[in-house]
């Protein structure tokens, strides 16, 4: 392998990663503190996406687009909390599964109905290139691994300075204490969901740009975010960061050496750490409700 | 909701427990249960394992659903209030597992008891237990279970209680801490009235007014006055 080729596929590793770390934090997150897997996670990847394109094509601007798809999902995330997730937190495990995968169903059709099945292009709102080792590389591609890294900077920030972020760190540990401090916990999930919901967004409306939007987009990349999640060890943001990262080059390097590899390398990358350590990278087995 | 002026300042009832039936699933853990607790009493409750004690606490702080039975605090209902509001309103529930929260510091424990209550005065609270002043920057899971204790008990301080519901203070704790809290809840019950679970008897007897005793979830004996709240008598509940 060239090292041009190499330089290309570590940069494309990143950046891939860096979109799985943004989807992959909202549902650590609510795993975290709520105890509920969220795949309706992937429906406001899609709504970010598809607000971006929508949002590009009226104002020519796709960082406004993006902007509006972080928004718009945060609003989604926000009504699905308060509608659905609301009457079921105190159900199992599995149920917040099947009932999220319902809403994350339901929601392709309704993207279906309003913009129907055929996939959309977004522009690519920086086309510079700058040369690294030799190699040109997209800047586009940098900027998002940038996000990626100020976005955990800023929920490190959240969570380890704020009081409202100490308190769900407080409530991943545990809820009740957390309660029985006069703390109303309703409101602190309503806030993670919002959090989860915009970030996923924005990676929707980050990825547009690089793949074709499509209804089932949030599909083709659940297996990848969830193993994510699972290496990074269920509610650790840091963790969440170094397996995304560790996907994303699973992902592009494996697709260079033997392209099936891009499918099944991940698969046994998690079974192999979760053979080492079963709660993840940075999972804490003191994790309880 | 505001707090609930006047509590603990009088000598009159402070809560009053009335036909309390609670179960948990199909499981019926306490039948009906009627007590009270009068302003400024320190009221201990004893009985077996699963005799329902921990499970009256949390049914009057509101973690549990009744099936029947009301709850007044100065006759202001608690029945269907959510627990964060129940203690926003001074009545704290202590937990008996000592689960402080071990990946923030005991500063930060402290600042989450002062979330809801704005009550940031860290001094107070920590002059019952001037241990915890040199441990402010290091992790609560750091801390031995005496110390986790105290800071349980400092955080439940923040915002003044009325009302502390202790769940099992000294279980596990050696003698010397034992008697640091016997003498810190006295010191508490100046300003507050206090319920304690507790198997300990040389306590019960030093500290409470009166005792109730359960069994099977069922309240079989109140013990109200110091002739009859001793050792020898409690130790027929256990």
């Amino acid at each position: 392998m060239s090292a041009q080729l190499l330089t290309s596929g570590v940069i494309f590793g990143l950046s891939i990663g860096s979109i799985f770390f943004l989807m992959a934090i909202g549902l650590s997150l609510c795993f975290g503190l709520m105890r509920i897997i969220s795949l309706d996670q992937l429906l406001y990847y899609s709504v970010g996406a598809y607000l971006t394109y929508s949002l590009t094509l009226v104002t020519g601007n796709v960082w406004l687009g993006v902007l509006g798809g972080v928004v718009v999902a945060g609003i989604v995330s926000f009504a699905v909390e308060r509608l659905i997730f609301r009457r079921i937190y105190e159900r199992e495990l599995t149920f917040s599964m099947i009932t999220s995968f319902g809403v994350l169903i339901g929601g392709i059709g309704v993207i279906k109905f309003f913009w129907g099945v055929v996939p959309r292009p977004v522009p690519v709102p920086l086309m510079a290139q700058i040369d690294i080792i030799g190699t040109e590389v997209p800047v586009y591609r940098l900027i998002v691994v940038a996000i990626a890294f100020l976005v955990y900077a800023g929920i490190w920030l959240f969570l380890n300075r704020t009081i409202t972020g100490k308190a769900i760190r407080a409530g991943i540990e545990n809820v009740e204490h957390v309660e029985g401090l006069g703390i109303n916990v309703s409101r602190l999930f309503t806030i993670t969901f919002i959090i989860a919901g915009a970030l996923s967004g924005l990676a929707g409306g980050l990825h547009a740009p690089l793949i074709m939007v499509d209804p089932s987009m949030g599909l083709e990349v659940l297996a990848f975010v969830f193993m994510v999640v699972i290496i990074g060890g269920l509610g650790s943001i840091k963790g969440t960061l170094i397996s995304a990262f560790i996907v994303g080059q699973v992902v592009s390097l494996g697709s260079l050496i033997y392209a099936p590899l891009a499918q099944m390398a991940p698969f046994a990358i998690m079974l192999l750490i979760l053979l080492v350590k079963p709660t993840g990278l940075y999972g804490s087995p003191l994790l309880k409700r | 909701m505001p707090p609930l002026d006047g509590m603990a300042t009088g000598t009159g009832e402070l809560l009053a427990v009335t036909g309390l039936n609670v179960s948990y699933g199909e499981s019926k853990v306490l039948f009906d249960v009627n007590l009270h607790i009068g302003a400024n009493e320190i009221v201990a409750c004893v009985g077996r394992n699963g005799a329902g004690k921990s499970t009256l606490l949390k049914s009057i702080a509101g973690f549990l659903k009744l099936n029947s039975g009301t709850v007044t605090c100065n006759r202001v209902n608690l029945v269907g209030r959510m627990s964060y509001d129940i203690a926003k309103m001074g009545i704290k529930y202590v937990p008996q597992d000592k689960k402080v929260f071990s990946d923030l510091t005991v500063q930060e424990n402290l600042e989450l008891g002062s979330y809801a209550t704005k009550d940031y005065n860290w001094d107070r609270v920590t002059d019952y237990f001037p241990k915890l002043k040199a441990l402010m920057e290091r992790k609560a899971g750091f801390l031995s279970g005496g110390e986790r204790q105290m800071l349980m008990i400092a955080r439940a301080l923040l915002g003044h209680p009325k009302l502390l519901l202790i769940d099992e203070p000294t279980e596990g704790l050696a003698p010397s801490i034992v008697s640091h809290l016997r003498e810190v809840f006295r010191e508490l019950n100046k300003a507050a009235a206090l319920v304690i679970v507790e198997q300990n008897l040389p306590l019960v007897c030093a500290i409470a007014n009166r005792v109730y005793a359960l069994k099977e979830g069922r309240i079989v004996a109140e013990l109200a006055d110091a002739a009859s709240i001793r050792a020898d008598v409690c130790e027929k509940y256990l």
